[in-house]
């Protein structure tokens, strides 16, 4: 315990003896996101119930520089909503109302502890949803969302959470609450809503949100085609997107992820099909049903297996089982796997899948693939057995050369889970001093003491420090003065 | 005095070549911000040398103004200082256009049309459109956040900006973001400088994504009897499954200015998709306005003809944003706010609560007044009115950006200050005087 006495009794003054947990057991629910590997149990969990108790919270642990750690629901895969040191972390989950739905202006605005799909619910009966949706919309809060700038399946078309935040409340490391943004667009000054969204809660504590609503699409319309091999599938996006059609969702799964499916419950798919895509087309229904035809005609054109179009909701509901239940069915591959996230520009989804499979072959590990193809965002999930002596070992390997590989062809880091504790190390793959060290800069105007979630997002890197300074060009000398 | 000047202008010499600096007094009259001239005009041919002409700068405690092609240099308050007006002209190259993948990189110097040409070959687009767009740079459409009707359905620059590379104000070039479609790595910085005025760094080089050119595109006019008939239409039309690529709200004037048939209000809603939904979603709209309404299909120019009308309209510019709802209310206020002052034209894009309100000369005490009125007005709505085009006078009046909360504007601050201490970028031309 490295919480003082005066710091517990004082905690437990703002949120009462009931929003403190601080029994070992208790703690230790909290010890880790979804990314299990990352253990750090903070020292007391806090449960507020407004924001003005958030904002007495961040200003009781900066007098007393103690950690803080926001947490939503803790669906999170990158060791975010951990303390590795420690500290008082803030769970969110009794700040979990919609404050004000406002139809006519197109948007809502909600505690961070609400979950995803309630806000959807909540707006549904009217003709509205609210965009992003993380496959754990069920169960992950848009706090969390906002904090990791979650992306989704539909992200392909509508955007990633940021694209959907008008506005947000935060108390920043400073202890200051401040609001960015908000029901009106453009407000002068510069974008802090568009910084923080994103930030990890290493820049504050967002304790509202008011989010853009989006009309239901008049008609959904979703297409699923089998192909002999993931790299036919590949080359089938390119020329999807090519074709001048952006999808709602353009996913893809592989042969070991089809088997897995298939075994189970069974979504039906072809048994000799390597890979499979589902595309998902909606907007007016003249656009999707013109769309799905010609995307459906691609896929027959490159080869297809078999090409099915959904044409009632139950259809659709079927064609989307097998997707839905990737994740679960991966449990009868494998104990445990390594989850990556990396993108890769969309053309080169053909050459990063064959050099997928050979990565599997050189470690000796399968390597299951089911992702958002339509953007280029990996999924790869890296299985290994934990029993086996050095398998954990060469499954981290094997990740590492994927996230190279991505990186070789121009790709990205992360897509939409963000880094956490996870990929901070990663982060200089894609960044120089320079640009690590500005970011090390923005961190600080947010919160200078550095208490907000410490040590995630940033690497322990000499550029993201005090002493640091990034090399500058060279100046012509003793011309002047 | 004179000696440091020359050898500077030396120094600025040696970093981009004897024809890229002018310190001839037309060409410093020509490059004058508010009636600032600069010491020098310099024109870098490559983005290393910006950095270097910034590096110079910054230890020689000179105050930088970039600027693109100069169509937005009115917008913020008068310069506080100015020594170098930093004209990314010459940073005109499109270094990448992936077609398969929707990106393109270009430098902040290549102009929208330019970009437009080019990405229209492939039946792309990136699609912003601020008014006069064309001649526009990217950077700068970047650097002011400016945005146009198509905004309703694909967004601003910061919905499209996806890598950014830029200097640092003390000369360190550096990148943020990615060049892929889809990224979270590390914190969102494209989104920090969009909209920025050069005030935190120079943009140099930006990666976008871009969009498919839609196969047809329609748009209609519907003339309505009043602003308020308009607005109902515009709501229901946004309550619907209808996906319009534009709606714009004009008043009369903003009719007659666009050389169209004259009525007391007009929507202008444009669609873009396959041929089928295009005209169903006409259709749509037809049955929408109902009988009352006239209701005309419009050719290819519309838009053309409207940014133009947008680009060359008003002495004074003001932008408003307030809630959608009250778009109707708040041009009916903007009118009456402004009923001494001639050439006043009204627009609006409607389902997001943008107006833009161009007025003729008038007497700046006037519009000193009205724009007072009308941030009051949206005060309650947490609106803003922005001053977008003015001569100095008024610019000098009133704070062109209004006020912002005070908790925000302190991270501002905090944020100009970290970033550029020694104020080289842009002195006092932001909110706050920032």
């Amino acid at each position: 315990m490295g919480l003082s006495a005066h710091v517990l009794a004082a905690l437990e003054g703002i949120v009462g003896r009931d929003g403190i947990v601080a029994t070992p057991e208790g703690r230790m629910t909290y010890e880790c996101d979804m990314h299990t590997f990352y253990k750090g149990a903070p020292d007391v969990v806090v449960l507020p119930t407004r924001a003005e108790q958030v904002q007495e919270i961040a200003r009781l642990c900066r007098a007393a520089a103690v950690p803080i750690v926001p947490r939503g629901s803790g669906t999170g895969l990158i060791g975010g909503a951990m303390a590795p040191r420690g500290g008082v972390m803030v769970g969110m989950n009794r700040m979990a109302s919609i404050l004000e739905v406002d139809l006519p202006n197109r948007c809502a605005t909600v505690q961070p502890g609400l979950i995803n799909l309630w806000l959807s619910n909540a707006v549904h009966d009217r003709g509205w949803f609210f965009a992003p949706d993380p496959s754990s919309q069920m169960v992950s809060s848009i706090g969390g969302n906002v904090s990791t700038n979650a992306g989704g399946p539909h992200c392909l078309k509508y955007g990633i959470t940021t694209n959907h935040v008008l506005g947000l409340e935060v108390v920043t490391g400073q202890g200051e609450m401040v609001r960015l943004g908000g029901k009106t667009v453009d407000g002068p000054g510069y974008d802090l809503t568009g910084v923080v969204v994103g930030s990890e809660g290493t820049f504050g504590l967002v304790t509202a949100v008011t989010v853009r609503l989006t009309h239901l699409p008049e008609a959904v319309k979703t297409v699923l085609a089998a192909f002999r091999t993931i790299v036919e599938a590949s080359e089938t996006v390119s020329a999807i997107i090519a074709s001048g059609m952006i999808p709602a969702a353009l996913e893809m799964l592989d042969e070991a992820i089809i088997r897995a499916i298939n075994a189970g419950t069974g979504a039906g798919y072809p048994e000799d099909a390597g890979a499979v895509l589902l595309i998902e087309l909606d907007g007016p229904r003249a656009e999707v049903e013109t769309q799905a035809q010609r995307a459906a005609a691609l896929c027959r054109e490159r080869g297809a297996l078999s090409v099915s179009v959904a044409r009632d909701e139950a259809e659709r509901a079927l064609l989307w089982k097998g997707r839905k239940e990737a994740a679960g069915a991966v449990g009868r591959l494998t104990a445990a796997y390594l989850l990556q996230d990396a993108v890769v520009p969309r053309s080169k989804l053909p050459q990063i899948m064959r050099e997928v499979v050979a990565i599997g072959e050189r470690y000796g590990l399968l390597i299951a693939n089911v992702f958002h193809a339509g953007d280029g965002n990996l999924h790869p999930m890296i299985c290994y057995d934990d029993r086996r002596p050095d398998e954990l070992g060469r499954a981290k390997e094997a990740n590492e050369a994927l996230l190279r590989a991505c990186i070789a062809l121009g790709g990205s880091v992360t897509g939409e889970h963000g880094i956490g504790l996870d990929k901070c190390d990663s982060l200089s793959l894609q960044y120089a001093d320079a640009d690590l060290n500005f970011m090390y800069r923005l961190r600080g105007v947010f919160d200078p003491d550095r208490l907000m979630n410490p040590g995630k997002l940033l690497p322990a890197h000499p550029a993201c420090g005090e002493a640091f300074r990034p090399a500058r060009p060279s100046l012509p000398v003793g011309t002047w003065v | 005095m004179s000696v440091t000047a020359r050898t500077l202008g030396a120094a600025l010499a040696e970093i981009v070549g004897r024809d890229g600096v002018s310190a001839e007094p037309a060409a410093r009259a020509a490059a004058a911000v508010d009636g600032h001239e600069p010491r020098w005009v310099v024109r870098p041919r490559a983005v290393e040398d910006a950095a270097r002409v910034l590096a110079l700068a910054h230890d020689e405690k000179l105050a930088v103004a970039p600027r693109g092609r100069g169509t937005a240099m009115t917008l913020g308050p008068p310069p506080a200082r100015l020594d170098v007006v930093l004209d990314l002209a010459g940073l005109d190259a499109i270094l990448e256009h992936n077609p398969e993948d929707m990106t393109a990189t270009v430098q902040a110097g290549v102009t929208a049309g330019a970009l437009a040409t080019r990405l229209a070959a492939h039946r792309q687009a990136l699609p912003l459109d601020p008014p006069g767009w064309s001649e526009r740079t990217v950077g700068g459409i970047a650097a002011t956040g400016a945005s146009g009707p198509l905004r309703l359905r694909y967004g601003t620059m910061r919905d499209l900006l996806l890598g950014v590379r830029f200097v640092q104000a003390d000369g360190v070039l550096t990148w943020g973001g990615a060049r892929v479609v889809k990224s979270v790595t590390g914190y969102d910085v494209p989104k920090l400088l969009v909209g920025s005025l050069g005030t935190l760094a120079l943009i140099v080089e930006l990666t976008l994504r871009l969009h498919p050119l839609p196969e047809a595109e329609a748009t209609c006019l519907v003339s309505m009897a009043s602003l308020d008939d308009a607005a109902r239409l515009a709501a229901a039309l946004v309550d619907s499954t209808l996906q319009p690529s534009r709606l714009e709200m004009l008043d009369a004037a903003a009719l007659t200015a666009s050389g169209l048939p004259a009525a007391a209000a007009g929507l202008a809603i444009s669609f873009g998709s396959v041929e089928p939904a295009v005209r169903a979603q006409e259709a749509a709209v037809m049955t929408a306005a109902g009988r009352a309404a006239r209701v005309e299909t419009m050719g290819p120019a519309f838009w053309r003809t409207y940014d133009r009308m947008l680009a060359g309209t008003g002495a004074t510019c003001l932008r408003i944003t307030t809630l959608a709802s009250r778009t109707a209310a708040t041009l009916a206020e903007a009118r009456a706010a402004l009923a001494g002052a001639d050439g006043v034209v009204t627009t609006a894009c409607a389902p997001l609560g943008v107006l833009r309100i161009a007025v003729g000369p008038a007497d700046p005490g006037l519009l000193a007044g009205a724009v007072e009125r009308l941030r009051a007005f949206v005060a309650a709505d947490a609106g803003s009115v922005v001053i977008e085009r003015a001569d100095a006078d008024l610019r000098a009046r009133v704070d062109p950006w209004g006020t912002v909360a005070p908790a925000a504007l302190e991270l501002m601050r905090a944020l100009k200050l970290e970033l550029d201490p020694q104020r080289t970028l842009n002195p006092g031309r932001f909110v706050g005087a920032i």
